[in-house]
Parts: structure tokens; sequence; C-alpha cells
């Protein structure tokens, strides 16, 4: 079928958050089931379209000649557009029981769902103007969600986060229209689409440039180096938010957008030994360890996941800019396995501070026996998340080693060191925390000894879904990695 | 099948053994179901030692999981399986007054199990990390268990340190596997000798050295083991002592015996270290003045002498001499055997002592055991077998390690006599010893080293024979400093029940009987199968010949010297009792490791974050250019407005309303403000300041491109 089917999953949350937004349903019940199903019926969608939607792009809306709205569904769309789609029904579930007490809650689950089908934009775009127009809108439909509980904090929040990410994105223009313009539309081609050196208007020097531009203006989002303080600031939004969008699906667009640059626009043979990668391979390999340290100091249960998600960006980076299969196969898989756990560390985060309305680290001593399953759950993320055998980080951080240790210039040898110091404070970090929770120095213990403080279902459940899948991609990767290989 | 029965039933057991303990009242019933499982264990182990066990589960974990259990591996796999069951029988009683957190520390006590069998019946170092990894965390929740300030630090210590070993070894894996190309050890050896880029194969062996090492106890990352032993419970410090060392010694062990083949630079690492060791553990334990720290030492001492042990069968295989490579292997492994089952026996034992007087401390506890007959027995064969007395077993491992280190002399001479005569040094080398790599130059000069490395050895098994002296009398022999308490000692004789002391002293009695050359040699030919095959040179090997009762005698004399002049003299004072002289600061953990992670690198990362983060610095600098781009875009956007005014001046000039009088805004003023305002939420950031200034350029950028557009049209 013409991939003009893939209008039908992007279009169905935002209808669905339109109707939250104009309609105003009284009732939770018939907000929840309204938003549930339309999730559900979205992701049906997406995957069905996989089944059926030929790989070819077809042309939405052309603005003026090489600059239009185009849609195709490649291998790479489908893990982006496969993992958010799973992830999304899921998070949702978890909000209900969440966001329970809270006021304007249309005004959240509005947005909250049109963020999907914006995300699902991002995932579908077949060219860099496609790509840049999803990746501005993203950023205005978060704004409100990042501001939703409307304190002090919040709204300077959201002024930090608008300013960072729209910033970035007018960083990225620079790479966008050079790419257009230099190339054949920027359409996304396997092995690089802009035309050989030489041969187009720009030197060569300028289309160097317009990269890096690219790179820190999409990685602006992907929180590399200097622009990574949004996300921390950002992480008062409510849990959901923090998980669902800043730690997988709006930073990943940041990676996303990287990698369709580098491998679709560019071609790994036009930027491999040059100073432009070794500049990138460099930023990324310092964030990996920057944020690392910087989670190591921080207090505050979900600003510390937020500097390690920091972290975690980076790795995706650095795999990328290796310009090996291997790197690529490793930065990919990262991408979808630290997806997946750091759901379930937020997830399990937000349970605890919801239940217990502590925040701080501090405060965590003993809880492990009220909350025996959230923090197992935790535990698990956490070793996921350094790299332990049988959980999926491991998988994505040994194929990044490999491929950084294959790829062998100075700069990838330096990030694979960091990448091992980094592994070190992320155990740290995260283990330090489910130890206090668990064992807590005797008479530190700072809960009743009958409190039960275990979430219900609709938070469980989320839980011990991801929990499950980050042991199944440990134990089981290869399906997922043959498609990543497919998908290069 | 069987494999994989054996490393997986554990697990199975755990499970059931915790959703059983969840009500308190089946308490027991989960005591019933932990110890049939060990023992099940026990007895399933032993079909491994029939024929070759091969199993692999391919498609799991990336690159499958690979296990083979023959000779060496099969024995072990019964050695851990019977410790397990000595553990979990003792730990019943052990643990009757304490039942806080049991559940767990049963659980995970059985999960470690299973993955202390992954890792000895590994046929692949991946297969090996995996279950490493496993144990490492699982492992921990013993050392933890009692939640005092000291376990807790301990604890602390014992997970970083695996966690940084991990780590290492993880990136040792990797290395191995990028120039070697597999990391299956039956192929290793081939593969590590045709591998191209042997530098990156000794750092990756390095790096898996130092990973291993850490669960070993090997210096420098031995800090945690005189800490976590006395902290977690007796019962599992006989594990973690007798088994998980072992892991480690295992995981170092298989890969010089086939990665790094004949490799002497890497032996004579493997050998330093060793020797470090073997010597920092033995003097510790000297020094020490709590029974289990004391043994916890001693165990670092003992693995010491195995580590020295592998450094010389890499060293003699270098030098080319089939006699010392096969005593050391011999002796590694009869070493690692002995030292297990001792350390069962001396842990349990120490086990009683803390289950009854709940005190470590030697001056307290001394003289508890005068009149305990039966647990005097065990400790005594214990600790004969560990000090290498004749006809006990420690005397035979000890003995094959001494003289593979004269072989290895005498070797590394004869070589130097060739090299000399040859007139290639190279060719000659590879002449003699016949193997792939010709031997390096150096090698001959080791000789000298190596007999440093003798005294060395016989001066450490002199510190065993002292300290365990020491512990024997303390506790058996002489009275406590207050008669009172003696005689509240003396007045009850029963410390333990029937099951605990037919354990205790059951294994115990595995000493003397392991004495006997000709049932440790047996096993020792059917144990070396690893590394080759050496039943003719051990069939030479005379355990009670003159030469090697000679080096026993020599290394008991400097102990009896050591214990009479040292120990009772200037350790041990007539009021204070045993004192521990051994100078706080001298503590690498406190002194160095601990302050460069919590003090020295927080410092230096944190001065260099601060230099892009908030600062005095970088404050001014970004509100400076912060108003600079404020004034170059008020400036555009006022042009406008300029000619609005000019022309409100001019030709719409307004009428004056008669007593209203308009103040015109000061400009400055104006552009101080929206400054202000604009700051506030990233005053001290220097990257928004940065972003705010190219957001200005791209906007002129953008206005070229479209320029540049028209043209190329």
């Amino acid at each position: 079928m013409s991939p003009l089917f893939l209008l039908i999953p992007m279009a169905l949350p935002l209808a669905g958050g339109a109707w939250v937004l104009f309609f105003h349903p009284k009732s939770d019940l018939v907000r929840a089931v309204g938003c549930e199903a339309v999730a559900l019926v979205t992701t049906a969608f997406v995957w069905l379209s996989f089944f059926i939607v030929k790989d070819e792009p077809v042309e939405i809306y052309s603005f003026t000649r090489g600059f239009s709205i185009d849609l195709r569904l490649d291998g790479l769309s489908r893990l982006f557009a496969g993992m958010v789609s799973l992830m999304w029904p899921l998070a949702l579930l978890y909000t209900f029981e969440y966001m329970e007490e809270e006021p304007r809650k249309n005004l959240y689950f509005a947005f909250y769902m049109m963020t999907y089908g914006i995300t699902l934009g991002v995932a579908f775009a077949s060219n860099l103007t496609t790509l840049y127009v999803f990746f501005e809108m993203l950023t205005l439909v978060t704004i409100p969600l990042v501001t939703f509980y409307g304190d002090h904090e919040s709204m300077y929040a959201g002024r930090v986060y608008s300013a960072y990410t729209i910033g970035g994105a007018a960083l990225a223009f620079f790479a966008v229209v050079m790419g257009t313009l230099n190339g054949f539309g920027g359409n996304f081609i396997r092995g690089g689409s802009l035309s050989a050196p030489g041969s187009g208007p720009w030197s060569e020097q300028m289309v160097m440039l317009a990269f890096l531009f690219g790179f820190f203006g999409f990685g602006v989002k992907a929180a590399v180096f200097p622009f990574c303080r949004w996300l921390p600031v950002a992480s008062v939004a409510p849990t959901p938010v923090t998980a669902l969008l800043h730690a997988v699906a709006v930073v990943n667009t940041g990676v996303f957008a990287i990698i369709r640059l580098t491998w679709y626009v560019y071609g790994t043979e036009r930027l491999a030994g040059t100073p432009v990668q070794a500049l990138c391979l460099a930023f990324a390999a310092f964030t990996l360890l920057y944020a690392a340290v910087k989670a190591l100091k921080e207090r505050h249960f979900k600003r510390r996941l937020a500097y390690s998600t920091v972290s975690n960006l980076s790795y995706m980076l650095f795999g990328i800019m290796l310009l090996t299969p291997k790197g690529f196969e490793g930065g990919v898989a990262h991408m979808v396995f630290h997806g997946v756990m750091k759901m379930l560390l937020f997830l399990c985060a937000g349970a605890f501070m919801h239940k217990t309305g502590k925040a701080y680290l501090y405060e965590i001593n003993g809880v492990g026996k009220r909350m025996p399953v959230t923090f197992v759950c935790y535990t698990i993320g956490s070793l996921a998340l350094m790299g332990v055998p049988l959980f999926c980080g491991f998988v994505s951080k040994w194929t990044l080693a490999e491929g950084a240790l294959s790829e062998g210039s100075p700069a990838a040898i330096a990030g694979l060191i960091c990448l091992i110091a980094s592994a070190f404070l992320c155990a740290v970090y995260t283990l330090t925390v489910s130890i206090r929770a668990f064992f807590p120095m005797q008479g530190t213990d700072r809960f009743l000894r009958e409190q039960s403080f275990e979430p219900g279902w609709r938070i469980l459940l989320p839980m011990l879904v991801f929990a499950a899948a980050t042991i199944f991609f440990g134990v089981h990767p290869e399906p997922l990695l043959s498609l990543i290989r497919d998908a290069m | 099948m069987l494999i994989m029965l054996l490393v997986f039933f554990p697990m199975l057991g755990a499970a059931a053994a915790w959703f059983t303990g969840r009500r308190e009242d089946r308490a027991e019933l989960r005591d019933i179901l932990v110890i049939d499982t060990a023992v099940i264990e026990f007895v399933l182990s032993f079909a491994l030692l029939r024929g070759r066990h091969v199993f692999s589960i391919p498609d799991i974990l990336g690159s499958g999981l690979y296990f083979a259990a023959d000779g060496f591996r099969a024995g072990y796999g019964v050695i851990t399986a019977f410790l397990w069951a000595g553990a979990a029988i003792f730990g019943k009683e052990y643990f009757a007054h304490e039942p806080e957190g049991l559940n767990r520390y049963w659980f995970f006590f059985l999960v470690t199990l299973g993955a202390t069998q992954g890792v000895m019946l590994s046929a692949d170092l991946m297969t090996a990390f995996v279950f490493f990894e496993i144990l490492s965390f699982t492992s921990f929740t013993w050392v933890i268990h009692e939640q005092t300030r000291e376990a807790i630090r301990a604890a602390y210590t014992y997970l970083f340190i695996a966690v940084i070993g991990g780590l290492v070894l993880f990136l040792g894996l990797l290395l191995i596997r990028h120039s070697a190309g597999t990391l299956t050890f039956s192929k290793l050896r081939e593969a590590a000798a045709g591998a191209k880029e042997q530098g990156w194969l000794r750092a990756g062996f390095l790096c898996v050295l130092f990973g291993f090492g850490c669960k070993a106890g090997m210096v420098p990352v031995h800090v945690w083991l005189p800490k976590a032993h006395p902290a977690a419970p007796s019962p599992a410090s006989a594990l973690l002592s007798g088994i998980l060392t072992k892991v480690g010694v295992y995981g170092i062990l298989m890969t010089a015996s086939t990665a790094m083949y004949a490799d002497a630079g890497c032996g004579v690492c493997v050998l330093v270290l060793g020797a470090a060791t073997m010597l920092h553990g033995a003097v510790l334990a000297l020094f020490s003045v709590n029974l289990k720290r004391t043994l916890a030492c001693s165990s670092m001492s003992q693995i010491g002498f195995i580590l020295t042990g592998i450094g010389m069968l890499m060293v003699n295989r270098a030098a080319g001499s089939a006699e010392g490579e096969a005593l050391a292997a011999a002796g590694i492994v009869l070493h690692m055997m002995n030292h297990s089952l001792i350390k069962l026996t001396l842990f349990l034992a120490a086990g009683v002592v803390v289950m009854n007087l709940h005190s470590l401390d030697l001056n307290e506890i001394r003289g508890w055991g005068r009149k305990k007959g039966t647990l005097k027995a065990a400790f005594a064969l214990g600790a004969l077998g560990i000090s290498g007395v004749p006809l006990f077993n420690g005397y035979l491992s000890k003995t094959m390690l001494h003289e593979s280190i004269v072989s290895g002399i005498e070797a590394c001479r004869e070589l130097g006599g060739m090299m000399d005569r040859s007139f290639a040094l190279t060719e000659g080398a590879e002449a003699v010893s016949g193997n792939l790599s010709p031997a390096p130059g150096w090698l001959p000069s080791l000789a000298g080293w190596l007999s440093g490395l003798e005294g060395l050895f016989l001066f450490a098994g002199g510190c065993t024979f002292a300290y365990m002296l020491k512990l024997f009398l303390c506790i058996f022999v002489e009275k406590n400093a207050d008669p009172d308490r003696q005689t509240r000692y003396d007045r009850n004789p029963a410390c333990m029940n029937r099951v605990s002391t037919a354990v205790i002293f059951g294994s115990s009695l595995l000493m003397p009987l392991l004495g006997q050359p000709s049932v440790s040699l047996g096993i020792a030919r059917a144990l070396t199968g690893f590394t080759g095959d050496y039943a003719e040179q051990l069939s030479e090997f005379a355990a009670f010949s003159p030469e090697n009762l000679k080096g026993g005698a020599i290394s008991l004399a400097i102990g009896a010297l050591l214990y009479g002049l040292f120990i009772k003299r200037v350790l041990y004072g007539r009021t204070a009792g045993y004192r521990n002289l051994w100078p706080a600061w001298l503590d690498l953990e406190e002194g160095v490791y601990r302050p460069l992670l919590t003090r020295v690198l927080p410092f230096l990362f944190g001065s260099l974050m601060s230099l892009f983060g908030e600062n005095r610095l970088t404050a001014p600098l970004s509100k400076g250019i912060l108003f600079a781009g404020t004034v170059i875009g008020r400036a555009l956007d006022c042009s406008l407005d300029f000619l609005a005014m000019l022309l409100r001046k001019t030709v719409f000039r307004e009428v004056k309303v008669r007593g209203r009088k308009e103040r015109t805004p000061d400009l400055l003023g104006v552009l101080r403000e929206e400054t202000r305002q604009a700051a506030v939420p990233i005053l001290q950031n220097f990257s928004f300041a940065l972003m705010m200034t190219c957001i200005g350029i791209l906007l002129i950028l953008g206005v070229l491109i479209f320029y540049v557009v028209q043209g190329v049209r």
C-alpha cells in the first residue's frame, strides 16, 4: 500500500488530543478509556503499516522546489516508530494512576496524545525538511507538558527548555538548508544523498561546517555537551513526561535526526577520518563522562536519572559517529535498550515519589521493604544501565565498545575509556540507591514497619513489562540486532 | 544436561525457598529446602567426574553460553558443591538466633551456588564473565547481611571493587576477542598464537588478570578481603574465602594457560603480583588480632601462593622446563583445592566461636576452646594442613609450588648457558623452548630474581605456620587474662549441635587424608588436564624426598622463630594481651583509594566542570554577550520604530493634550531592563549566551542563504 497510509497513525493521536482539548471529557473514566483506545488503535495501525506499506517515498505537500513534506517507511523508521508505539500505551496507562489527583488533566492528556502523533511524524519523515518540521513541532507541543504544574520552578524550566530546543533547531536549520540544496532534496538514502564533493554549489569546508551546525543543533535535543543543561532542569515535569519524552521520545528524536544526517544524508565515507568526526566523537565522549559525574553529585532522584540520560544519549551519539557498521549497530541498539531501561527507572522513581511524597535520595533508606516490586524493578533497571550481562544494557555497551576498538582512532579509544569510566560511575549512582532502599543501616530506616507504599496495577503493569523487556533483550538480543543491521 | 541441572537447579531451589520462607512459620521448611538443594547438588556433582560433559545454549546473550566439564572443571564443581553443602548445614544452626533477613540470605546463597557452578564449568570466557558478574552481585548481599556500619562500609568496598573488576574484565574480554577473534578456552591457544596484534592481546590479559584479581584478592585490589570476611556471617565467609576467591583464580588460570601460553613477560607480571599478595597477606595476618580477619588475610596469602604458581607455570613454559610446568600445574590445583577445604573447616570453627561469644577479638575469646575437644581437634587439623606440615595436605601442594620455582631457576640458568653458546640468541632460545614464540633474551637473568622469590616463598610459608600457631594456642591452649571469664568458658563444654560437629570434624578429617601423596597425586593427575598431560612428570615426584622435606622444615623453622621472637615478644604484651601494631595509616583503602574516589577525583572533575558551568569567570562573560546580543537585536528591532517615531514627530505629529506630559523612555534603561529579564533563567550559563549569539548569526545567515538561492537560480 502507498505510504499515504502512514498518515492514519500520525493523525489519530492528533485527533484524540484535539478531542480532549476541545470537548473536555467530564469523567476521568471516559477520558482514560478514550485516550488509551486511541493510543492502542494508533499502535495497531503503526504495526499494521510495517506489513503493508511499501518502502518508497511519497510527497504530501511541496513548499517550493526541493523543499517538501515526504513520508517513507524504511528500516530505521520501523525501529523508531515500533519502539515508540509500544511504549506509548504503557506510559499512558501509568499516567492515569500517576495523574489521578491533578487538576487540568485535559490540558495534559491533550498534549501528551498529540506528542505521540508528531513523534511518529519524525519517524516517518523521508527528507530533512520533513524531519525539521516535525522536530520543531515536537518542541512546541511538549512545552505545555513541561510547564504543566505552573509553579515558579516549572515556568522557569519551560523557558529554559524552549530557549534551548528552539535555539538548537535554529542551529540545525543551516544543515537542513545545506543538505537540501546541495544534494537531492535532502532525501534519506543509505550511503548518503549529498552530491559528490566539489560538484555542489558549496565548498567542502562549508559543507562540513554545516554538518557541525547540524550535529550540535539536533544535538541540543540529544543533550550533547554544552547544551545539556535543559534536560535536568526539565525534569520538574510530571514523571510520565520525564520518562517517555525526556528519556525516550524527544531526546531520541535528536539522536534519530543525527543518524539521519550522518548516515543517510552525508554518508559515512564523506565524514570518516575527518576532523569533524573526531570533534563530534570527542564531544560525545566528554559528555558521557561529564554527565555521569554530574549525576553522581546530584541528590534529587529524578534529576540524577536525567543526568544519566544525558550520559547515555552520548553513548548513542558516540556509536553513530564512529561511522562503522558495528558502531551504528551499538548506537541504535542503545537507543532502543536505553529507552526500555530508562523508562523502567523513571517509572520506578515516579512511583516512589508519587506514593511517598519524597524526592531526595537520602529519604529513601529502607523503602525497599515497603515497595518491593518497585525497587526490584529499579534494581533490574540499574543493573541493566551499568551494563551487567543478562540485561540489555550489556549488549549495546559491548557492541559499542567493540565498534570503538575496531575503529581504532585515538578519539574512539579515548571514548572507549570514557565509556568504561562512566559505566563505573553509573554503577555508583544507580546502585547506591538500591542499596539504600534495601539495606538501610541499622536504625536509619525512615519508614514504619507495616507501611506499604506499593502502587496500583496501572503503575505496576508498565513497570513489570519494561523489566521483562530489559531481561528479554539482554538474554535474546539477536533478532533486534539483526533488524538494526538490516536497517543500515 | 547435567551441567544445566547443576547451574540452574540451585536457582530453582532458591526461588522455591524464597517463596516458602515468605511466611515466618514456614522458616523451618525453608531451611530444610535449602539444605536439601545444596546436598542434592553435591550428590549430583559427582556425576561430573565420569566422562566429559559439554553443554551449550547458543542462541542466548548474543554469543551464547558454553559449558564443559572435564578434569579440573569437574573436580572443582564437586568441591564447590561440597563447600556449599557444608555451609548450608552449618548455617541452619548458626542463624538460629538471628532470623532477620534470612529469607534474602538463603535466596542469594543458592543463586550464588548456581552462578559459581556456571563459572567453574564454563567453556569460554564470555560465559565465565556472565556468571562471574551474577555472583559478584549476589554475594554482595552476604557481606551486607548484618547491616551494621562496618558491614555496610565493607559491602560498599566489596561492591565497588567488584564493579571495577567487572568493567576491567569487560575491557579485557573485548581486547582478547578483538585480537584473537575468539573467547573459547579450547581454541584460544592457537588463536592467540596467530593473533596479529600481540600488544592488544597482552593488554587484554592484564585486564583479565586485574578483573579476576579483584575477586581473588590480589594486591593491589585486595582491600575488600580483610574487611568483608569479618563482616559477613561465618558460613558466608567460608564460601567467600574458600570458593569465590577461587573463582577469580580460575579465570586467571584458564586465561593464562590458554591465551598467554608461554608468555614470559606476563608470567613475570603475575609472579610479582602473586608474591606481593603472598607476603602482604601473611604479614597482615601476623599482626591481626581478630580471628576472622586473620583467616581472611591468610586466604589472601594463600591466593598469593597460587598466583605465584600460575606465574611459574608461564615462566617454566617459556623457559622450556616440562618438569617445572607439571609441578606448577599440579601445585596450583592442589593448593586451590586444599585451601578451599581448609578454609571451610577454619571459618566454620570461627563461626562456632561467633555463635557462642558474638566476638572475634582474640583477647576476648582467648582460652575459650580449652575444654572443647572436638573443635580443638578440627581446628588443629586445619591449621596443620594450611601450615604445610608433612603428612598433611598443605605440605604437598606447597612443596610442589616450591619445587616448580626451583626447576624454574634451573631452567633459566640452563637457558642462559644455551644462549651463550648459540650464535643468535633468539634462535637458540627457540630451539630450547620449542614454542611458537621465542623466549625473550632477558629470561636467563630471571634466575637470580627467582632465587629471591624462593626465599620469599619459604618466608611466607613460615608466616602461615606462625599465625596459625598463634590462633590455635590463643583460643585452645592459653588461659584468658580474666580468670572469671575463663571459669565461665570452661564450665560449658558444649558449643554446637551434633550436625554441626559432624560437618566441621568430618571436613577436617580430609586434611590428613589428602596428605597422603598417593591420594593427592592421583587427584592432581586427574585435574591438570586443562593445560597438558603431566602424568609422566608427576610420577617422578617424591613427596618425602630429603630435598622436599628440607624446604618444609626451613619454612616451619622460620615459622617457629617468628612465633617465639616476634609474636610472643613484640606483639604480645603481658597486660595488653595481643596487640595490633600494624600502623593504621598503612591502609591502602583508607589512605589511597577512598580519598582518591571521594575527594581527589571529584575535586579535579568539579573544578573542570565548573569552568564550563556556573562560576565567576563565565557569568560576566555570558552577561556581556547577552547584552551585546540584546543591543544588536534591539537596534535592528528599533530601526523601524525609529522610522515610526520620526514620522510621528514630523508628518503625523499629535496634538498635545494640555497638562499631561509624556516622558520619553530612556533607551539605555530599556536595554538594561531587557537584558536583565532575558538573563534571569540563563544568567549564569555560558552555553546559552553562545547559543543566543548563534541564533542572531543564523538569522543573518538565513537572509544570506535566501540571496544565495536566488543567485543560484
